[in-house]
């Protein structure tokens, strides 16, 4: 029994149509091994007999079903390029500190704003920065770089958060205690310094590193039994430690 | 049948024409192809498309048409086959 067609989008038929090329492709090469004459596909094209719907988001197409008329008719049509041609009009992949524009908490129409002009990553939009272009007038006042900016920063946090693996009272060189606080993507921000509240008392900080924090205590921070200590490495991470004297 | 497959199933075919009373060898060395396909567009459990495609199936004109889109396909010999 025949069953409804599903609903597809451009982008998704395209890549599936490469995948199936490739796999011909490898096919092919097989039989070349046995059969000394055989082909490659220079050209490919497809007219399809679809029907578009628009969603108000995105244009998705529904191929024709037996006995339904008046569908348009879209062509694909997939020619072989070179490799040069491939790296000419190819966006080389981000770097693995890069960001998806999907990866970002931001809404929808910002999303959508950006892929119309070309930004899928975070790189994109840092290009687009350099260039001194002015993303509120482009979109029409809906897109703030700076806010985006925090944004990316935030998610670029979260991929990273800072993380404790041990807190130590020491003495440095002329006998003054410290909290030695030591652990991974601690004070990643050189822009920011770390700020620390021992006992709900500001505490000075002695150096900082992504690995270690060095935190000044005295009298004034009142060291207990039990003692909070809250440190804001960046504007997008901050920790709450209860330490425990012994 | 997966896309794949019917283009390499189209592409199977012997390129070679022998005519040995005459001592003529010729080889095809490129083609065109045109021709009506169906498709059945389906998502896997993961979402991806799968093209599924097969030439027509029934040659009786009937009222009920299936809706026939059309595939055409420009293959040349590979450079590593065997041309001489």
């Amino acid at each position: 029994m025949a069953t409804e067609n599903t609903a597809w989008q451009l982008e998704d038929f395209v890549d599936s149509l490469v995948v199936d090329l490739d796999k011909t492709r490898e096919t092919l090469a097989v039989k070349a091994i046995n059969k000394p004459l055989s082909y490659t596909v220079k050209e490919l094209a497809l007219d399809l007999n679809i029907f578009p719907s628009y969603d108000g988001d995105s244009v998705k197409f529904i191929t024709a079903q037996p006995g339904q008329e008046g569908a348009s008719k879209v062509t694909i049509q997939l020619g072989s390029i070179t490799d040069q041609q491939v790296r000419a009009t190819t966006k080389i992949p981000g770097g693995k500190n890069d960001l998806n524009i999907d990866d970002i908490p931001i809404d929808k129409t910002t999303k959508k704003q950006l892929r119309k002009l070309g930004v899928s990553s975070v790189d994109d939009l840092k290009q687009i920065e350099q260039k001194n272009v002015d993303l509120k007038k482009v979109t029409d006042n809906t897109i703030d770089y700076s806010a985006l900016a925090n944004q990316i920063q935030k998610s670029k946090r979260d991929q990273s958060p800072p993380r404790v693996n041990g807190v130590s009272l020491s003495l440095d060189e002329s006998e003054g205690p410290y909290l030695l606080i030591k652990g991974q993507n601690l004070a990643v921000d050189p822009k920011f310094p770390p700020v620390a509240v021992v006992n709900q008392t500001l505490a000075g900080i002695m150096s900082s590193s992504p690995d270690e924090v060095k935190i000044r205590v005295s009298d004034e921070h009142a060291l207990a039994k039990d003692n909070e200590v809250i440190l804001t490495f960046d504007p997008f991470a901050v920790i709450r430690l209860n330490v425990k004297a012994q | 049948m997966p896309f794949s497959m019917i283009v390499a199933q189209m592409l199977a075919f012997n390129g070679e024409i022998v005519d040995e009373e005459a001592g003529i060898r010729s080889h095809i060395y490129r083609c065109e192809i045109e021709s009506p396909v169906e498709f059945d567009l389906v998502k896997d459990a993961d979402g991806t498309l799968q093209i599924g495609s097969t030439p027509p199936l029934y040659y009786v004109d009937t009222s009920f048409r299936p809706s026939y889109h059309k595939l055409r396909i420009k293959a040349e010999l590979s450079e590593d086959g065997n041309g001489d």
